[in-house]
């Protein structure tokens, strides 16, 4: 015997392997558990800590509270007592977390090499290339070649800009917005004397009268509109303000609307003017009588007839019109928004002021004296004063921060050109954006959630901006980073800014604030205070106004567009509600929410109605070259009913060509397509001034099909009632039908939503709380195609209407309707899906086998399927919430109403040996909801206020006949038809 | 017979393999710390509470390792001359945390809150073992569902699948 052989050798080494690889594979890998080295001020660990700040997403200035644990930001909600948002906040809003921890973020001070690539480098040397080259231009003494370009700033970092550039001798500072209005400030110039944006107050009015402003999407302050807007369409008393939307197209805002007025593109000058021209005839105007005849004398020339040739409005409509609004008192009629403003941009808002002017409504729901900082913005025509000093050779060192012009500004302005020829351009943006990849050094800041500042949306308002989490990168505040390079600099430029840190001055201009406002305890209780509240605030002051001898100078001349092809379309460029001036398309979350209206994703397209496609010979999903006389882009065609014949539609905000993986090289910027010529009233962009033509490439391009259909079928999904039908109509118990099912026992709570599609406006905030508050997977375009996003609750939007007078437009989130007798459940083979005891729907990750069965008997089609493990690059990974189980290919997931919110409140009732509070949990999507639409609560109690929702004659359940026992309730929309307003 | 001896020598094999697993596993002894911190001489001879360190654990979901300020808050004074105590020393002097070996892990999916526990006055022992007798802490208690679904049965606790799983 020789022993053991090598074949039986191998086998038992084989079989000795293998099983101590089953055994490793079972034994867990040790874990480290790292402790803190000193705790964070919040001691306790697991629990989240709370920060007040203001949102700097867009020039609106919301109030925020951002949740923290551990030491990283989690989530952003509104602040509950912060005047302009009164806690509630848009979409754009929550994506700040994205904008901190997007994975595209500059991460380290840059420098350009020879080769044009950037090689990072650091603090001390980025500082002194800039340094360096300012102190030689002091000596040259042409120092004041120095210009900045910054967005709108407030408070310390704009004056510390001015100082910083005062020092140099420069007065070259830019406050650049791409949205900025000039044609509101100018024509109030030119009716009141007012160089200003006034407060707006919708709640008051009785009728809004919207000249193609898209105020519900990101005019001004659509977060405290929406929520204005929303008051003022309850329906109390039996009756409720109504709203009609003028223009070529219905944006979402428009798709609100009773009624639609499709006026031609450029018209609504004259349709307002028509208007004041009916109401002073027909004898209901307040005013004197010498303001009067002036102003009637401005409109005499705009009677029915006139305004019908150039608006196509017919006189009965503009008539009736004029009576309504007259009627109403106060009514609202608001203008100036980008989609409208022409090349007669300030003369059309001139005659809508004085449709606001005749009916009394300004001084009642226009409100001067509290001025929006938007008024404090350059103009577009001070940009080009730049572009030209800068192809002088006049600018010596361009300053950027935050701010894109490059892809903001029309490529015929003449930008990439320009600043090609400034010797050094420094950005401090956080961004790889396009401006940013011409820079030769960046000095990248930090997010607005790692950094200290204030911020003043208008008059009376301060809000303070504070650290919510240490930084994550090698970056500086931009105020530091200008008090760090001055004292590189030294000399004069140091003696204008003396202070140590961006923090001692912030406090130094508190300290003013403090003593302005008079308050009785020592500053550092006013600043912990401020700092817990978020900032301080008064009441808007209130300043009468009178009309301007100007008024009477005011050319009310016709719109006019480049482009003279008589087959040309009027083009209508729009700010997405998800990407704004296109700051937002590098946050994966706001590019995987489908837009409201076109119901797309990770694009941007062009409308065209049906008719005139058909004409062209192109049809849904062609690629079409969009052209006009200064530039070509392609895009993907939508066929839009809700657009006039004469006029297409492009969304601004996507067609990036840098701006991180996310953003760029989706879709096609439309900017690019307009001319550079500034509007002559106002100095403003006209961004409704050109005609295109469009012509078929050939080429297909298919957008993301989320909404499947653009109708209900009859089904009864999203339903609206008349409101003479409301008024007239008993609303008995709708029948019950008999159930094969014994009812479920809910002995305790039963948890349930009310969903009122009467304030519902369409804007997708929820949407976006629910991908933050529960970790949902961004799948990308490609999966979305076949249909596997991952939202938990989805805005469906039906078009029902048929006539312009009644466009009937539904929007309603449609999530897990945690039904009684749900389909979904005794489908399941692994019990993974059960109802539970509060009325919960439930959904157990780590039963389910992945049969997909539940997905297929949902009626409502809100459950989700992990076709793959999603993944969150870092450190968006940071922003996981820890209290939801992020799930795994293979998984169903869907709605839990929030349940981690529902049992963190649960323990703490029962930890303080009390019953829950009404309207102590708060789902995201309720929390986020701008109009409050949203309700959650226990319909076991009678009292609370879901209770009383799920009572309202309005009531219905989403497909109520086929018996599944919602714990949803819907409040049907109200209609307002036309004739009743 | 050569078959045979083959056939014993693998089973035997087999055996070692699996028995040396089940000890390391078991961890009768528990994972070797950076820090031989022993519970038995703080929480057994000294009787110090167990959340005067671990303070989260009657106000949020977890118990808390606690910092390595709150470890120097005695041990600057307290047995400083200690080898070990240098050890944590030389961690706070180097401003390092001490990457302790975790010996209690829960799923993903599980969600576990010490807060409602504790205030209910369940000892700790009940799901962590005689951790006053430690020496090195190692896994005395298999904490796997069925434990947390008999005790909530027993104590008539909901034992609804979204209590922990959501």
């Amino acid at each position: 015997m020789g022993g053991i052989d090598r074949r039986d050798f191998l086998k038992v080494i084989g079989i000795g392997g293998a099983t101590a690889v089953l055994a490793g594979c079972s034994s867990q890998k040790p874990e480290n558990v790292i402790p803190y080295l000193v705790p964070p001020e919040n001691p306790h660990l697991g629990l989240s800590l709370w920060y007040a700040t203001t949102c700097r997403e867009c020039p609106a200035g919301c109030g925020l509270l951002v949740r923290t644990q551990d030491g990283r930001a989690l989530k952003v909600e509104g602040n509950p007592s912060h005047p302009v948002n009164q806690g509630r906040i848009c979409a754009r809003g929550q994506s700040s977390v994205q904008g901190l921890y997007n994975p595209d973020r500059i991460r380290q001070p840059l420098r350009r090499k020879g080769d044009g690539l950037f090689e990072p480098i650091d603090w001390v040397q980025a500082e002194k290339i800039v340094a360096e080259r300012l102190a030689a231009l002091l000596e040259k003494e042409t120092s004041s070649r120095v210009a900045c370009i910054t967005p709108l700033l407030t408070g310390t970092l704009d004056r510390l800009f001015d100082a910083w550039l005062a020092g140099l001798g420069s007065k070259l500072r830019y406050s650049y917005e791409a949205f900025s209005y000039e044609p509101l400030r100018a024509a109030n110039r030119l009716t009141f004397d007012q160089d200003a944006i006034p407060d707006y107050d919708l709640s008051q009015a009785q009728m809004i009268l919207s000249f193609g402003c898209d105020f519900l999407e990101t005019w001004v302050s659509p977060v405290s509109f929406s929520a204005q807007y929303a008051r003022m369409r309850t329906f109390r008393n039996g009756t409720m303000g109504t709203f009609v939307h003028v223009g070529p197209r219905l944006s979402m805002t428009g798709a609100n609307a009773d009624e639609w007025i499709p006026a031609k593109p450029g018209a609504d000058l004259y349709v307002a003017l028509g208007m004041v021209r009916e109401i002073l005839a027909q004898g209901s105007s307040p005013l004197p009588a010498a303001e009067r005849e002036m102003i009637a004398r401005l409109a005499a020339p705009y009677d029915p007839k006139t305004v019908e040739s150039r608006s196509e409005v017919p006189p009965a409509t503009l008539k009736r019109l004029a009576r309504q609004f007259a009627k109403a008192r106060p009514g609202l009629a608001l203008g100036g928004a980008v989609a409208s403003s022409g090349r007669n941009a300030t003369p059309t808002q001139v005659a809508i002021n004085l449709v606001n002017y005749v009916t009394g409504n300004v001084g009642r729901t226009v409100h001067f004296g509290s001025s929006s900082s938007l008024g404090r913005l350059s103009t577009y025509q001070d940009m080009l004063g730049l572009v030209e000093r800068m192809n002088r050779g006049e600018i010596e060192v361009l300053f950027l921060y935050q701010v894109n012009p490059l892809f903001t500004l029309p490529e015929s302005a003449g930008f990439r050109e320009a600043i090609k020829k400034v010797p050094m351009v420094v950005s401090l943006s956080s961004f790889p954006d396009e401006t940013t990849a011409q820079a030769h050094v960046v000095l990248p800041d930090h997010s607005p959630l790692e950094s200290w500042g204030d911020f003043s949306p208008r008059q009376g308002v301060h809000g303070l901006i504070q650290p919510v989490m240490k930084p994550l990168f090698d970056t500086k505040a931009a105020g530091d980073t200008l008090l760090s390079v001055a004292r590189h600099v030294g000399g004069k430029l140091v003696q204008a800014l003396p202070q140590e840190s961006f923090y001692e001055a912030l406090r130094g201009d508190w300290k003013k604030i403090y003593r302005a406002s008079a308050s009785a305890e020592d500053f550092e209780t006013f600043w912990e205070n401020a700092l817990r509240a978020g900032g301080v605030w008064s009441e808007p002051k209130k300043r009468g106004v009178r009309l301007s001898s100007q008024i009477a100078r005011v050319d009310f001349s016709e719109p006019s567009f480049d482009g003279d092809d008589p087959a040309a379309l009027a083009l209508t460029l729009y700010p997405s509600i998800n990407h704004f001036d296109g700051r937002g398309a590098n946050r994966p979350w706001l590019q995987e929410i489908p837009d409201p209206v076109i119901q797309a994703a990770w694009d941007n397209w062009v409308e065209i109605h049906p008719e005139t496609a058909k004409k062209l010979g192109i049809t849904s999903g062609d690629l079409v070259e969009v052209k006009s006389s200064h530039g070509r882009i392609e895009l993907p065609v939508y066929l839009y009913e809700w657009i006039r014949r004469d006029t297409v539609a492009i969304p601004i905000g996507q067609g990036h060509e840098e701006f991180g993986r996310y953003a760029k090289g989706r879709g096609a910027n439309p900017i690019r397509l307009l001319g550079p010529k500034a509007e002559g009233g106002s100095g403003g962009l006209p961004w409704l001034s050109v005609k295109v033509t469009m012509k078929n490439t050939g080429k297909r391009y298919l957008l993301t099909p989320v909404a499947g259909s653009n109708t209900q079928y009859g089904r009864p999904i999203s339903l609206a009632v008349s409101l003479s039908d409301l008024l007239k109509e008993e609303h008995p118990e709708s029948e019950a039908h008999p159930s094969m099912y014994a009812p479920h026992p809910h002995p305790k709570h039963r948890w349930g939503m009310t969903i009122d599609l009467n304030a519902c406006t369409g804007c997708s905030s929820c949407v976006a709380a629910c991908y933050a508050e529960n970790n949902l997977g961004i799948v990308g375009k490609e999966e979305m195609m076949r249909g596997r996003e991952t939202s938990w609750i989805r805005l469906e939007r039906f078009m029902e209407g048929r006539s312009p007078e009644n466009p009937d437009f539904r929007f309603s989130p449609m999530l897990c309707q945690h039904c009684d007798s749900a389909p979904c459940e005794p489908v399941c083979p692994v019990y993974a899906t059960y109802h539970t005891t509060e009325g919960l729907n439930a959904q157990i990750y780590n039963r389910c086998v992945g049969t997909r069965y539940c997905a297929n008997n949902c009626p409502y089609k809100v459950r989700r399927f992990n076709w793959f493990t999603y993944q969150w690059p870092e450190p968006l990974n940071l922003q996981l919430n820890p209290d939801v189980t992020v799930r795994e290919k293979g998984v169903m997931e869907k709605c839990t109403f929030c349940v981690q919110r529902i049992r963190r409140v649960e323990i703490k009732a029962q930890v303080e040996g009390r019953a829950v509070r009404d309207g102590e949990i708060q789902p995201a999507c309720a929390q986020a909801c701008p109009t409050e639409a949203i309700v959650f609560g226990d319909l076991n109690d009678a009292g609370s206020d879901v209770s009383k929702r799920a009572r309202d004659p309005r009531r219905y359940r989403a497909l109520e006949e086929i018996n599944t026992h919602p714990a949803i309730t819907y409040l049907k929309r109200i209609r307002v038809d036309s004739e009743e307003g | 017979m050569r078959r045979l001896l083959i056939g014993l020598a693998a089973v035997v094999l087999i055996v070692i393999v699996m028995g040396l697993y089940l000890l390391v596993s078991s961890g009768a002894s528990g994972p070797v710390q950076p820090i031989a911190y022993s519970h038995k001489l703080h929480a057994g001879e000294y009787q110090i509470p167990c959340q005067y360190c671990h303070s989260s654990a009657r106000r949020s979901p977890v118990a808390g390792i606690p910092s390595v300020e709150r470890c120097m808050g005695c041990h600057k004074i307290v047995a400083a001359d200690k080898p070990e105590i240098q050890k944590l020393k030389s961690y706070w002097d180097r401003k390092m945390p001490i990457p302790w070996i975790r010996v209690y892990n829960q799923p993903d999916f599980v969600f576990f809150d010490h807060e409602p526990h504790v205030r209910k006055g369940i000892e700790c022992q009940s799901c962590h073992g005689p951790i006053q007798t430690m020496e090195r802490v190692y896994e005395a208690v298999n904490l796997n569902m069925a434990r947390c679904v008999n005790c909530h049965r027993q104590n008539q606790v909901s034992v609804d699948c979204l209590i922990c799983h959501r």
